[in-house]
């Protein structure tokens, strides 16, 4: 009987209802979304068993590398003395990066993103699933690999990869070539940890030494402050040792707390971090209420139509829970068709999202999907009864109808402006995002060209090769330029060398004499564009023998080093002092000061620099640029002598402005999620508002139609009903500028080089709301408008 | 002043076609006071609202002083009907959010006079309507007489030639309906044109002459001779 009342008043209105569920339906996916993604980046490394009890280990200390915090650390060797010193660790895993980014298997060489030689203990801190072997033996001999079966499908195919024999080449790094015993293939490490390694693989002969991340394994209810407080005692008691290290400071950070709250350099994998939450909790949050007010707005306005039919209820003896039944079921009712609307929605998303990202929100997350919609559902009901809680209707009313309807539309104009609040912050934020992205973007170095890419890491016998292979591609027409750098773009150039300069003097200031350095090539200028302040390139055929040196300085250096005016350091003796042996810089004098450029993220302040050109050192990465629209020519001519000159390596390379984006991936999918979620906001708003406007417009017809018999015209009716929303606008305008403006400035605090926050970016935010209302209600209000009076008076 | 030549009025619904008015031919001299009456559904308040340029007519001629605008458009028809015409209904009509004296003067806004001409308008007529001392109350504080007293302000408020009123006094009781009958006789008086459609007899009595209309037809037309003889 009940449903048989509901199911006709739907039916009465499906444009309103159809809006009633679409937003409820759009609101709930978005939230659903949102907190599986939040859920997944709060459970970052949490699938390992031990999780709770695995920290990290890392250090800092003013005199090594200018007290930069390394996400490893630098003397791996003293882990075995520190886990027997402490009572408190139980194990420890190392995991010493494999550099050279190839690994050969049958004299074909393989890329690798990430693989690391680690302690035979790997698997007794980590939890991942073993495919084939034991994870308390698969380590246990030197020399064991244990690989992913990502990378065992791309080497091996279909073919068993246990006890075939994979190398690490000779090169740069490594004297000799090292062969593995394969022994284990393991699951490909979970998107939600904070590495994933190809291949991990227990050292053949040397002892593990130099940088590795290291990971602790604490013992049950370990106070982790016991080793870090105790860091300094243990290194004065293994001072002779290790040479006094008196002022090393340690740190222990949960590895659950790595992915939002690490920020070191030279991080295994970018990670995210705390603001990336908060924004997307508070488009949650927002997308929650627009869709909650949404609905009750809504209903509130569409209590009047059912006046009728419960005061005639009441008169015929109903009750007021009569009418509570009534208004929950309905209420149910739209819930239930929302939250299927909401689940066909976010299967397809989902497989969307599975698709591009690799990221299964669903899976093993049905109690959680289950609590989300529930929760919202309750909401979605209780919002559903605002009219009878709100002692709307079902009261009988003596003549007195109006004074109710003036009072509905006061409470529509609190929750419209609100509403807008939230529009407006999101389209300014949105704005500013992606203003501030494309200013990254645009001051990264060799950004705004399009047509340069990088060879990352390459071989050292690739390298080795690099003038030939220059001198070579130079030949061809489609190729503009060709350079190598230490670092490639997006990069950081941590690496830093005392120096001496002619002039300058340590102790007057207490400065520290190191400063960084950037070998590259003859080229990378002007390849790069980089502006001259003062001086010259390198010279071209420059013999590199001491004395006759040459450097190129940032601007940030040459204010480093005392200076102010970039003419003046110019011809300045110089010296770096390498604190290899194996490595010589000559000695020579400062050539050219360049303005400072971005080769990391803008989030940093620039460093001093210095640059300098030296045969086969640390040319690790190579980069070409090619001519305006040659791009296919040019990739084919660089590929057929990359074939004849390094048959045997990996042809991989990535566009520049691709490896910025992955520096800034966070802010760009910040910059997308929001976009989307501003977009749904500003929907549902616009849908709720335009059931709004149908409302108003109805309650009002007898009013316009006296306004007309005394004379108004159509435009002087369509003022007078758009007039209340334009200033429920700029009502929302004035209270969502200052918040926005606080807002962004926060968020932009995250960057050392921003944008401004200009008076337009709130201006235009303003009028686009403004602009979006007007187109959402004017249609309402010109079917209002232009109706017949007579209609409107014939019933009175 | 008011001219109809065969004016028609259908009302189409999905297979019904309704003739509200059939080829109605009338006319209404400047400074009479005519009355229209006739049953429920005749077409009495569709002949009311073409006459005070509201509607359209389906088919025929509407001549006002001399113009035909039986086939103007909606702007035009905005334009004449505006300090030509004040309506009067049997519900009041006057806007609840506004007060008496918003109420009244909301023809001379649209006409776009000076707020002080308004003012002066308004305060002029509220007087002469009694109600000076309810300038700031809202309808709902009235009474049905006093509500009626605003509203025919509002309608003579731009001083138009013709007033149109549909049954001004159907709802309200027998002494504040004479009260309002005797009001529109003495503007008729001033000379304001005054077409009524009505159902009483007994206000019908006030008028010059009664158009009978029976489904959609001129049925008779007769002179009220008291009336006349004072006319």
């Amino acid at each position: 009987m009940l449903f048989q009342y509901i199911f006709r008043n739907i039916k009465k209105r499906p444009f309103l209802n159809f809006i009633k569920v679409l937003g409820l339906a759009l609101g709930l996916s978005g939230v659903l979304f949102i907190s599986l993604f939040l859920k997944n980046e709060l459970t970052y490394d949490s699938f390992h068993n031990k999780a709770d009890r695995i920290y990290r280990l890392t250090y800092t200390n003013p005199g090594i590398f200018g007290n930069n915090h390394f996400a490893r650390i630098y003397n791996s060797e003293q882990v075995p003395d520190l886990a027997a010193h402490f009572p408190e660790i139980e194990n420890y895993a190392r995991l010493a990066p494999l550099r050279g980014g190839v690994m050969m298997h049958n004299e074909r060489y393989y890329s690798i993103n990430e693989a690391f030689v680690c302690d035979s203990s790997f698997f007794r801190v980590f939890d991942t699933e073993l495919l084939v072997g034991n994870k308390h033996t698969v380590l246990e001999a030197p020399g064991s690999m244990v690989v992913s079966e990502a990378f065992a499908q791309k080497v091996f195919g279909d073919e068993s990869a246990v006890g075939k024999i994979i190398s690490l080449p000779a090169g740069q790094f490594y004297a000799r070539q090292t062969d593995f015993t394969v022994k284990g293939v393991m699951e490909n490490f979970p998107q939600n940890s904070h590495f994933h390694p190809d291949l991990i693989a227990t050292p053949a002969q040397d002892e593990i030494s130099w940088w590795a991340y290291t990971y602790l394994l604490l013992k049950e209810h370990a106070n982790p402050e016991n080793i870090t407080a105790g860091y300094s005692q243990f290194t004065a008691l293994k001072a002779e040792e290790f040479g006094g290290e008196s002022e090393t400071k340690a740190y222990l950070q949960p590895i659950t707390d790595i992915h939002l709250h690490s920020d070191k350099l030279r991080e295994i994998e970018a990670n995210s971090n705390m603001t990336n939450i908060y924004v997307l909790s508070v488009a949650a949050f927002i997308l929650l209420l627009i869709s909650m007010s949404n609905y009750a707005s809504l209903n509130l306005g569409m209590a009047g139509f059912n006046n009728k039919f419960v005061t005639i209820n009441r008169i015929l003896g109903s009750t007021r829970n009569m009418n509570l039944k009534y208004f929950f079921a309905e209420s149910l009712f739209i819930v239930l068709v929302s939250t299927l609307v909401a689940l066909a929605i976010g299967v397809l998303v989902n497989s969307l999202i599975a698709h591009h990202f690799g990221i299964h929100l669903f899976r093993g997350n049905s109690s959680f999907i289950a609590l989300v919609v529930s929760f919202f559902g309750l909401l979605g009901i209780l919002s559903g009864l605002q009219p009878v809680l709100k002692q709307r209707v079902g009261q009988i009313q003596q003549g007195k109808q109006s004074l109710i309807k003036s009072n509905k539309i006061k409470v529509s104009q609190g929750i419209i402006i609100s509403q807008y609040i939230f529009a407006i912050g999101l389209i300014v934020a949105v704005i500013i995002i992606s203003r501030q992205n494309r200013f990254v973007l645009e001051n990264s170095l060799g950004a705004g060209h399009k047509n340069i890419i990088c060879f990352e890491s390459v071989h050292a016998n690739v390298q080795q090769k690099f003038e030939i292979f220059k001198s070579e591609l130079l030949k061809h027409s489609s190729i503009e330029s060709v350079s190598a750098m230490l670092e490639p773009p997006g990069g950081e150039a941590n690496d830093m060398f005392p120096f001496e300069m002619e002039g300058y003097s340590k102790a007057e200031k207490e400065r520290p004499n190191m400063i960084g350095v950037f070998p590259c090539d003859y080229s990378f200028a002007e390849l790069f564009n980089l502006d001259f302040l003062s001086g010259n390139n390198f010279s071209q055929n420059n013999s590199d023998t001491e004395g006759s040196g040459e450097f190129l300085i940032n601007e940030t250096a040459m204010q480093f080093l005392n200076y102010n005016n970039p003419q003046e350091i110019i011809g300045k003796e110089f010296r770096l002092i390498s604190p290899n042996p194996e490595v010589t810089v000559p000695q020579g004098k400062i050539v050219g000061v360049v303005k400072d450029f971005h080769l990391s993220s803008l989030k940093k302040r620039v460093e001093p620099l210095v640059l300098f050109k030296r045969d086969k050192l640390w040319l690790l990465n190579f980069v070409v640029s090619f001519k305006p629209g040659m791009r296919q020519t040019a990739l084919s001519d660089i590929s057929s002598l990359w074939q004849e000159l390094f048959p045997a390596y990996p042809f991989i390379y990535e566009d520049v402005d691709v490896l910025y984006k992955k520096v800034y991936k966070t802010e760009l999918l910040q910059a997308r999620l929001l976009s989307i979620f501003t977009f749904i906001s500003i929907f549902i708003s616009s849908m709720g508002l335009l059931g709004i406007s149908l409302l108003v417009s109805q309650q009002q017809t007898k009013e316009i139609g006296i306004r007309k018999v005394n004379g108004a015209k159509v435009s002087e009716i369509l003022a007078m009903l758009n007039k209340d929303f334009i200033k429920w606008v700029v009502i929302a305008f004035v209270i969502a500028t200052p918040i926005a403006y606080y807002a962004m400035n926060k968020w932009l605090e995250n960057f050392a080089y921003k944008t401004t926050l200009s008076w337009w970016v709130f201006a235009l935010s303003g009028m686009l709301a403004l602009g979006i209302a007007l187109l959402t209600v004017s249609w309402q209000s010109w079917r209002a408008a232009t109706r017949n009076p007579v209609e409107a008076l014939r019933y009175e | 002043m008011i001219q109809t030549n065969k004016l028609t009025k259908i009302f189409r619904t999905e297979d019904v076609e309704t003739y509200a008015l059939n080829e109605v031919s009338m006319e209404v001299k400047r400074g009479e006071f005519v009355a229209i009456m006739g049953p429920s559904g005749c077409g009495k308040s569709t002949l009311l609202n073409i006459i005070g340029l509201l509607d359209n007519p389906s088919g025929g001629e509407y001549y006002f002083d001399g113009t035909e605008v039986g086939s103007y458009k909606e702007r035009q028809r905005t334009m004449m009907r505006k300090g030509n015409i004040g309506f009067v209904f049997q519900s009041f009509n006057l806007i609840d959010e506004l007060t008496v004296y918003e109420n009244v003067e909301l023809p001379l806004i649209y006409l776009k006079k000076k707020a002080s001409e308004r003012k002066e308008m308004v305060t002029a007529v509220l007087e002469r309507m009694k109600i000076g001392h309810r300038a700031k109350h809202f309808p709902q504080q009235l009474s049905g007489g006093q509500q009626q007293r605003v509203a025919i302000g509002r309608a003579v408020v731009a001083n138009p030639k013709l007033i149109l009123a549909d049954e001004p006094t159907g709802n309200l009781d027998s002494k504040n309906g004479l009260e309002v009958m005797n009001l529109l006789t003495e503007l008729n008086r001033e000379g304001t044109t005054i077409i009524m459609v009505t159902h009483s007899m007994h206000d019908a009595g006030f008028a010059h002459r009664v158009i009978n209309l029976f489904d959609g037809e001129i049925l008779t037309e007769n002179v009220n001779e008291k009336m006349a003889d004072i006319l």
